[in-house]
């Protein structure tokens, strides 16, 4: 492999790698703004340039590709002259915005005007200001944030397929907005905000929620589809906040769905059961572990029983309700369902041809590994029904029987059941998934279950010893 | 090694120190200055720098608070709560404000830390109750001092 020089340290690189990513290996950090790994170069913010021994200029290491020999300063005495200026150049009419701001605390513009900016400003004609505009449902614009560095039109037009970000006017006066004004269309609007390195783009659904620092971040895997998109969420006191996207090339790159993004909202909502409950007359009435665990074996007692499993459940949880099912319920058949229409592994496919599969659960895969079968009619004779679900999953329409749900259920869902048994939801277990690829990939808890609800081993624990 | 002198038993009992400490305490009593003030009745004249009581100040009858949590951030003993909402005219402010007053301990790094000159440590220092207060976001709007 060839070899280059940076700041006297030599690496490797391959041919034709860029002197930000080779420079990241070799443990210097060259500061970029306009600079995305996953988005083309335009080498727009000039805060990246670097001294290049034989080369009369400074030159933007985002942009020039490492060649053999070559001995790269980033610290030379006019590169770090040059990183000054354009820091006080793009804080000329950045707002001193930071203690209302959502990005702060993880902001570029911040972290390296600490890093590589003066601490005075030399500014003292008035700040440019814009008027702004609502972007539709996700996204909230303050353009006096803006920088200009373009990621966002760049990955409208590269990544989510649309391109619907523009620059308009020019110098000074340069306005990122949508075309015509218009709201976002995309359903991958949220990367917006991941992308944007100030806070001219953040989650309308984060907005003023939570300052970043506090949250604790857990590295986990998003159940939206079948895909299985590396993911952060984000919480703090048994609460998510948000979850953004985790890079991982083999699978989602650097981005994530809007669905999946905001899909963890169904974890805190006020209707979802988090206490053992039977039905009565007037609906279903809450009690202790015991007495429902009672009820849902009278209900079940001598009755011919199928047992339904969401394709949502982890690859550990779908074991154990083997077991489970075969030793208590010998005989009875264990289906699983997720998705309206997909049976099995083979319908799945790209829904669109970003990251979107057709199956909504995130382990169809894995069961089909298990040798599951998908849940198409309930079979003749059926008289009783058991339901696992991990919350994500869809039910599927059933006739009218006794049922006993075990897992995260909604309150209308769960009215004609006769016994809930309240489980954790994504969020709330580790374990392990298997996407379209059959890649086995880790959910790691993030939060606590809510209420009484309790971990699928321990319900089914009870179960058999109670 | 601890040397025991030899001592008669006159000097046990300690006659002559015993006299002598009476004595200066007798003299302190009748004739030295007097430190200590009959309290509620007398006050105190203390540094326009002492940290008492919270407040939250305010401009134009608006808080200067935007809820940008660096003062719960760097509270070291845990006692401000604050939640975050959007005003009407889409300013950011806190929808409530609240301080444990019993979990502070009154080092004065929230009032270092504030970056919009909002909470301030006023000079009362007469707050004890007989309940457990929690000082709410009405109560510290409350103006208290020239801070």
């Amino acid at each position: 492999m060839p070899k280059c020089v940076i700041d006297g340290r030599e690496v490797e690189f391959a041919p034709g790698e860029n002197l930000v990513e080779v420079a990241k290996r070799a443990g210097v950090n060259i500061p970029v703004f306009c600079y995305h790994p996953g988005l083309s170069v335009v080498a727009q913010c000039r805060m990246c340039a670097v001294e290049i021994e034989k080369m009369p200029k400074l030159q933007t290491a985002c942009s020039t590709a490492a060649t053999e020999g070559m001995a790269v300063k980033t610290q030379s005495e006019r590169a770090i002259k040059n990183q000054k200026s354009i820091m006080e150049f793009l804080l000329l009419n950045h707002p001193l915005d930071c203690p209302i701001c959502d990005k702060s605390g993880e902001c570029d513009l911040q972290d390296q005007s600490y890093d590589y900016g003066s601490p005075y400003s030399r500014m003292t004609e008035e700040k440019r200001t814009y008027i702004d505009l609502d972007m539709g449902p996700v996204i909230v614009k303050n353009m006096n944030r803006c920088i200009h560095c373009t990621r966002c039109i760049r990955y409208g037009e590269q990544i989510a397929g649309i391109h619907e970000m523009v620059a308009i006017r020019r110098g000074n006066d340069t306005e990122i907005t949508t075309i015509d004004g218009k709201p976002l269309q995309t359903a991958y609007a949220g990367n917006y905000a991941d992308i944007c390195p100030t806070g001219s783009l953040t989650l309308k659904d984060f907005r003023f929620k939570k300052r970043v620092w506090l949250l604790k971040r857990t590295a986990t895997v998003c159940e939206g589809c079948a895909r299985g998109c590396a993911m952060e969420a984000h919480a703090e006191n048994n609460i998510v906040y948000r979850c953004v996207a985790r890079e991982n090339l083999e699978v989602n790159q650097y981005w994530l769905c809007d669905e999946g993004r905001f899909n963890f909202h169904y974890l805190h909502e006020t209707d979802r059961v988090v206490e053992p409950a039977i039905s009565s007359a007037s609906g279903l009435v809450i009690t202790e572990w015991k007495a429902a665990v009672d009820a849902a074996k009278a209900t079940l007692k001598g009755r011919k029983a199928l047992a339904l499993i969401g394709s949502d459940l982890t690859q550990e949880e779908a074991k154990d309700i083997q077991e489970f099912i075969g030793k208590s319920f010998p005989g009875a058949p264990l289906l699983h369902f997720g998705t309206p229409g997909i049976h099995s592994a083979r319908e799945d496919a790209d829904e669109d041809k970003i990251l979107k599969r057709k199956s909504k659960t995130s382990n169809l895969h894995g069961f089909e590994k298990l040798g599951l079968k998908g849940f198409e009619s309930v079979p003749s004779g059926t008289e009783a029904v058991i339901v696992f679900r991990g919350g994500r999953a869809m039910l599927p329409k059933l006739p009218t029987l006794p049922t006993v749900g075990v897992g995260v259920f909604k309150k209308q869902e769960a009215d004609k059941f006769a016994t809930v048994l309240p489980g954790a939801a994504f969020a709330e277990k580790s374990g392990t998934i298997v996407n379209f690829q059959g890649r086995e990939q880790k959910l790691v808890r993030a939060i606590l279950p809510p209420g009484k609800s309790k971990a699928l081993s321990e319900i089914l624990m009870i179960w058999s010893h109670a | 090694m601890l040397v025991k002198g030899k001592k008669t038993l006159f000097q046990d009992f300690y006659f002559f120190e015993t006299l002598t400490g009476m004595i200066i305490t007798l003299k302190e009593f009748f004739f030295g200055t007097k430190v200590t003030i009959s309290y509620p009745e007398e006050r105190r004249q203390y540094s326009e720098r002492l940290r008492g009581q919270h407040y939250i100040k305010a401009t134009n009858g608006v808080e200067n608070c935007t809820a940008c949590m660096l003062c719960p951030t760097v509270c070291p003993s845990e006692c401000i709560h604050i939640e975050a909402g959007e005003r009407q005219d889409k300013e950011k402010y806190p929808k409530t404000f609240e301080i444990d007053i019993l979990r502070c301990c009154f080092c004065g790094m929230c009032e270092e830390a504030c970056p919009k000159d909002a909470i301030k440590l006023s000079t009362i220092m007469e707050m004890s109750t007989s309940y457990r207060p929690i000082y709410d976001r009405a109560f510290l709007s409350e103006q208290r001092g020239n801070k």
